[in-house]
């Protein structure tokens, strides 16, 4: 009874998600047979004349995801070496505790703080290359940066407290200093466990919809013109989670070509996260194998 | 130079964790600060009114609690036969393993894809319109894996001995489940689901498409077309389009109850993670 009761549940569990995955394959077929790889590659998304090139959001989600990855990884990698090497265990557990508590803050008040403070600050702090307004892909970004940081603090020491105490002994008594430890033993002997955390973290912020939402200005069709240039930071963009997350998907569920496009970005938004977590997650069970 | 070295990386180490304690605790003393003015007993009971500029979110409250209790309903068994097919069921290490690292993916996916995934089956073509129910169940997705991990984990952390002295007694796999397995299991259940429904009550993506709208729902009087109000969705409205500062102070003060209910949720499941951190480290 147990036995059947388990495997029935978790049968319904994943064709449930197995459904989610289907549907967003099958319901975005008309856009990819209308577009072709054009829908990847194209600049231009204006769904009254039935143009839809998903380049600017892909751009958009990406810029967001790597300022954020950039702002955070090296003060989690800090905070994460704090922890698991500074820390006796009492204390490491309870700054633990703290920053995940930072880990559930509901991304909708991360926005409202992002509208408030941020696009102020960002606004004045570059002031001189005149933006348009402090809704910026930058602010998104920096955002971003703070929501991602427990992630990276978390996992980070989790991949460190994985390196056994015995090789920290050893490299002590050999005479280096901590500081020599943690450099030229922890880290290195981390590094794939380091590597999937920050991959988990770039995928949790190419997913996040509602602060990005808040704070990036939603503006379509935004491609820079050099892409060596910082300036188009400064500008409003649009992000894959954005765009779904908009008003558009409601005027969408009419027309079938329209929604499919809507859909294929969640598609390719699944894709891109999936494999980032995938690929998180594989790298992530070797180092502690 | 050894020396400088030494302390300039326990420095950076230093500054880098209390950067992010400060940002934990400034976010609290300003959404605290702007919100508090707003709290008291007429807010947390009152009904909302002129879009928010007045009275209070006690149907916010209601509609939260409603979605939380249907997706932690909704949830458990599936967690429950999940774990147990996961650590009792499944023959073979590599079955396990595959489902263990399709649980971590699922976790890692975005919330939004659930929200439209539920608009497109349960608002369209099951056609409820939006419901409270399809608020639950969407909710339910995004915590399952959460939930279902912490089972997992808690669940192998059950000592052998156990399995083996009730083995021999002569229980077979279903009476060691109920006797031995489904009891120590508690606490992860418990403490994984307060940890998914912390989550799942702050979430706003998935639920703004398939259960909530703005204003005008009490309770719900059925499943279909019986959305809810909730306090995520009435902030992110609000925060769109709210220049009134009579609405600022109540969007603040509905924000501070929303991080207080949050961090209340992982609180309470703090006791059980270190309970069982420390078991596992033994």
């Amino acid at each position: 009874m147990t036995r059947a009761w388990s495997w029935f549940f978790s049968m319904v569990a994943a064709g449930a998600f197995a459904l989610l995955v289907g549907i967003f394959a099958w319901q975005s077929r008309p856009v990819w047979s209308h577009e072709g790889w054009r829908y990847l590659t194209g600049a231009n998304w204006h769904f009254r004349q039935q143009e839809f090139g998903a380049l600017p959001m892909i751009y958009g989600s990406a810029v967001v995801a790597l300022v954020a990855l950039l702002l955070a990884a090296p003060i989690g990698l800090g905070a994460a070496i704090f922890t698991a090497e500074y820390l006796p265990r009492p204390a490491r557990l309870a700054v633990k505790a703290l920053i995940e508590l930072l880990a559930g803050v509901p991304s909708v008040v991360y926005g409202l703080l992002g509208i408030l403070l941020l696009r102020g600050w960002i606004y004045d702090l570059f002031a001189r290359f005149e933006p348009l307004s402090g809704d910026t892909l930058l602010t998104a970004g920096v955002l971003l940066a703070v929501m991602i940081l427990p992630t990276v603090v978390t996992f980070s020491d989790d991949a460190l407290r994985a390196v056994p105490a015995t090789q920290r002994r050893a490299a002590r008594a050999l005479g280096l200093t901590r500081a020599e430890t943690i450099l030229n033993v922890t880290l290195p002997q981390a590094r794939r466990g380091l590597a999937s955390a920050l991959l988990l973290a770039l995928g949790r912020s190419m997913g996040e919809t509602i602060a990005v939402f808040l704070v990036v200005g939603r503006q379509d069709n935004q491609l820079p013109a050099h892409l060596l240039s910082l300036r188009p930071l400064l500008e409003a963009g649009q992000t894959l989670t954005t765009k779904l997350g908009g008003s558009e998907t409601h005027i969408a569920a009419g027309d079938p070509l329209h929604w499919a496009a809507i859909v294929g970005l969640g598609l390719i938004l699944l894709v891109i996260t999936g494999g980032l977590t995938v690929l998180g997650t594989t790298l992530g069970r070797k180092s502690d194998a | 130079m050894r020396k400088v070295t030494d302390f300039a990386l326990a420095g950076f180490a230093a500054i880098c964790a209390a950067f992010a304690l400060a940002v934990l605790g400034g976010l609290v003393v300003v959404v605290a600060g702007r919100g508090a003015s707003a709290l008291d007993v007429s807010f947390l009971t009152g009904e909302m009114q002129r879009a928010g500029a007045a009275g209070g979110i006690f149907w916010h409250l209601v509609g939260t609690a409603i979605l939380l209790v249907s997706a932690f309903l909704i949830c458990t068994p599936f967690a429950l036969g999940l774990a147990l097919v996961e650590r009792v069921w499944w023959p073979g290490e590599r079955g396990r393993r595959f489902l263990r690292t399709a649980l971590y993916t699922l976790n890692g996916l975005p919330s939004i894809l659930f929200g439209i995934f539920g608009f497109i089956v349960l608002v369209q073509w099951c056609g409820w319109g939006k419901s409270w129910l399809i608020g639950g169940i969407v909710l339910a997705m995004c915590m399952l894996p959460t939930v279902t991990l912490a089972l997992v984990e808690r669940l192998r952390a059950i000592p052998a001995r156990y399995l083996e002295a009730a083995a021999a007694l002569g229980l077979d796999r279903a009476q060691i489940i109920l006797a031995v397995l489904l009891p120590q299991a508690w606490g992860g259940l418990i403490s994984g689901s307060l940890l998914g429904l912390a989550r799942a009550a702050g979430e706003t993506a998935p639920i703004m498409f398939t259960c909530t709208i703005f204003a005008g729902a009490t309770w719900p009087q059925g499943i279909k077309d019986n959305p809810v109000l909730t306090l995520p969705y009435h902030i992110f409205i609000l925060a769109q389009d709210s220049f009134d500062p009579a609405v600022g102070a109540r969007l603040w003060g509905a924000a501070f109850v929303l991080l207080a209910l949050v961090f209340l949720l992982s609180l309470l499941a703090l006791p059980w993670r270190l309970r069982h951190h420390e078991e596992a480290d033994v």
